[in-house]
């Protein structure tokens, strides 16, 4: 939704962007041709405008984008904080029609169009009026989305919105040069000059669009995030792949491709990629393309893979259990944790000769991380009050869901040090804390007393790659849960 | 017709021992009537912020705001009864989350969600204020047709959950009341 409506509001500034001067001189300008008698010199001249048009949007907001994400924005909190005050202050002033201070009074050089090929003339002049900064501004959009762009630091959501302001930047242009000498292309002018109810329209769709953006911001499950993939859950990521569940069955995505595997619930892990079948482990060779070992393993429902190790959580009779064997043998398989009651362990991750899992129970939970060459196990996080879940292991990094009364946080953890790299809302709702008809006082009481705006969606499961951290947004249902997966830069 | 003598009519009505008949007549029955006044208004104990608790010590923190409990002392939402844990979901008898109709809440694979610690309330908030707390004494009113019982979370702190002075209410032994809660029973009234 955030990047549909940061898209939409793009093309809304692009179109606002008409009624500057530039934009008026735009439209009679490459309208030359046509009332010359030379409508294809129009056609050629309004075709460069577009793509010079397109080209500088996306090159402003990309470029914004881009510095955003080296001064280490990546859309975390904070700048989805940022970016979310500037969408609903200038969505406001939008709305209100606040007048544009301070106003750039700039335009693009007149001489050009007498001085160069119309077609030259006309694509240069794109490439300014894509810029935006550089001449008039009759929208604040300009300004907000360029401020978001460089908060979010996301370089693809950036190339949209440039490419969208670029398109909106072109249309009107590109649709009524060619129609300036025609009886409608008059009207639609006249209309455009003397009518600043239609300015004032396309101001208050702009801060609808702008006010789209700020809810999608400010009410999304995970602040700052980017979908991945839908439906899917349980993602697994080594060397550039990505592998989830889908629902039907396993998919591997990396370079630009997708290729469906023959099982469910993949893992990855160094160049082996393992997948589920009917009580049955497949770990595949990716290097070598071949089948490496297949396990019997009956209940089996998640499985993780390393260099070394391969391990798997598998249903019991009387609850669940994680085991794990050796790579590539297969052998030597042994039981590293069960519990009673099915739910409550979590699925393994593996990182080289380490192994973590979650448990989570009526007295707390824990996450426990064993290293299955020397058998040392050690507690990585422990809580009583908050729900610690679906660990994932990288070097000296995990990373872990916690779910509190307060809301949700996906965790890196690192040393001593704990980095909350998405937020989420809290899953129980609080009454008002009082009964209807007495006083509020001596209600409201404890850490976070007032929780009217939850959620449904619950952080789930995790996986860390070099550059992202992935998690399972889902929303459990009483058949089967509904999920997806989104990233956020770690 | 009483088999009362004239003689005992006499001293009924000049003596010391007619006096103190009289006395202990009027005395009997002024505690009588006292008595009914103050058991008729007992309908409803609408009072401070909610129905029964009386004086203004703080609700103990509890997962859906208002501070039900059950017989143990476990959190249940208000409005409706329900369990819930200690992250504010309806779970059912085994500390599951369900949904509205009570069925389990399942992840993609059909697995039911992990269960959450559901911890009594006066018992969390001893874990969350780092003092040892109980449930002493308690008291009976009548809440929205039925028996409520209030409860007092007591402790040996000297404040309570509102950051002033602490009272003794139901609490015995040198504790005072940190914070209350209640349980609604399902006797009418």
């Amino acid at each position: 939704m955030l990047t549909a409506a940061l898209t939409l509001a793009g093309f809304l500034a692009g179109l606002t962007g008409t009624w500057s001067p530039c934009g008026f001189s735009m439209v009679d300008s490459l309208g030359r041709g046509s009332r010359e008698g030379r409508p294809a010199v129009t056609l050629a001249s309004c075709a460069a405008f577009g793509v010079g048009a397109l080209g500088g949007a996306a090159a402003l907001y990309g470029a914004l984008a881009a510095v955003g994400s080296l001064l280490g924005a990546h859309g975390g909190h904070p700048a989805a904080v940022g970016a979310f005050a500037v969408a609903a202050a200038a969505a406001l002033a939008e709305l209100r029609g606040v007048r544009i201070r301070p106003q750039i009074r700039r335009q693009v050089p007149e001489p050009w169009r007498r001085a160069m090929p119309l077609p030259l003339a006309g694509a240069l002049y794109g490439v300014l009026l894509g810029l935006g900064f550089t001449t008039f501004v009759f929208t604040l959009s300009v300004v907000a989305l360029a401020a978001i762009s460089l908060a979010l630091g996301d370089i693809g959501l950036g190339l949209a919105v440039g490419v969208a302001f670029g398109a909106g930047r072109a249309l009107p242009v590109v649709a009524l040069a060619p129609a300036v000498r025609t009886a409608w292309g008059g009207r639609a002018m006249e209309l455009m000059a003397e009518r600043p109810l239609v300015l004032r329209g396309f101001r208050a769709a702009d801060g609808l669009a702008l006010a789209a953006a700020a809810v999608a911001l400010g009410t999304g499950p995970a602040w700052g995030s980017r979908q991945v993939a839908s439906p899917a859950s349980d993602p697994s990521v080594s060397d550039g792949l990505i592998a989830f569940d889908d629902g039907r069955g396993g998919v591997l995505v990396g370079g630009g491709h997708e290729a469906r595997l023959p099982g469910g619930d993949p893992a990855l892990g160094s160049h082996y990629v393992a997948w589920l079948g009917a009580n049955r482990i497949v770990v595949f060779d990716r290097s070598a393309g071949r089948v490496q070992v297949t396990l019997a393993v009956r209940g089996v429902n998640a499985v993780a893979v390393s260099r070394r190790w391969v391990a798997w959580r598998a249903r019991t009779r009387r609850g669940e259990r994680i085991s794990a064997a050796r790579l590539p043998s297969g052998r030597g398989g042994r039981r590293i944790r069960s519990i009673r009651g099915p739910g409550r362990l979590g699925a393994p991750d593996l990182d080289g000769n380490r192994l973590a899992y979650s448990v989570a129970g009526h007295r707390g939970s824990k996450i426990a991380v064993v290293n299955l060459r020397t058998h040392r196990r050690r507690t990585a996080a422990r809580s009583r009050i908050r729900q610690l879940l679906s660990p994932s292991l990288r070097g000296s990094r995990l990373l872990y869901v916690a779910i509190g009364r307060c809301g949700q946080q996906l965790r890196l953890h690192r040393g001593r040090r704990t980095r909350v790299l998405l937020r989420g809302r809290p899953l129980g709702r609080t009454d008002a804390g009082f009964d209807r008809g007495h006083t509020p006082q001596g209600s409201g009481t404890g850490r976070c007393p007032r929780r009217f705006r939850i959620t449904r969606t619950m952080l789930w499961t995790t996986a860390l790659g070099r550059r992202y951290a992935y998690v399972t947004l889902l929303r459990p249902a009483s058949g089967r849960g509904v999920a997806r997966i989104v990233r956020v830069r770690r | 017709m009483p088999e009362r003598s004239f003689s005992d009519e006499v001293a009924a009505r000049t003596s010391r021992r007619g006096f103190l008949d009289r006395v202990g007549r009027i005395l009997l029955g002024a505690t009588g009537v006292g008595a009914v006044a103050a058991a008729v208004p007992a309908g409803d104990a609408d009072a401070f912020h909610f129905c029964g608790h009386t004086y203004t010590t703080g609700s103990c923190p509890h997962p859906t705001g208002l501070p039900r409990v059950d017989a143990h002392g476990l959190p249940l939402r208000a409005g409706d009864g329900k369990r819930v844990d200690d992250l504010g979901r309806v779970v059912n008898r085994e500390g599951r989350p369900v949904d509205g109709q009570g069925r389990l809440l399942r992840d993609p694979d059909g697995r039911p969600l992990p269960p959450a610690p559901r911890t009594a309330v006066c018992a969390g908030v001893a874990r969350e204020y780092g003092m040892h707390t109980q449930v002493d004494g308690s008291w009976y009113r009548c809440c929205g047709g039925f028996v409520r019982r209030l409860m007092d979370c007591c402790s040996y702190n000297s404040r309570r959950i509102n950051g002033d002075s602490a009272l003794t209410g139901y609490c015995y032994s040198g504790r005072k009341v940190f914070c209350v809660h209640y349980y609604q029973t399902k006797v009418p009234c």
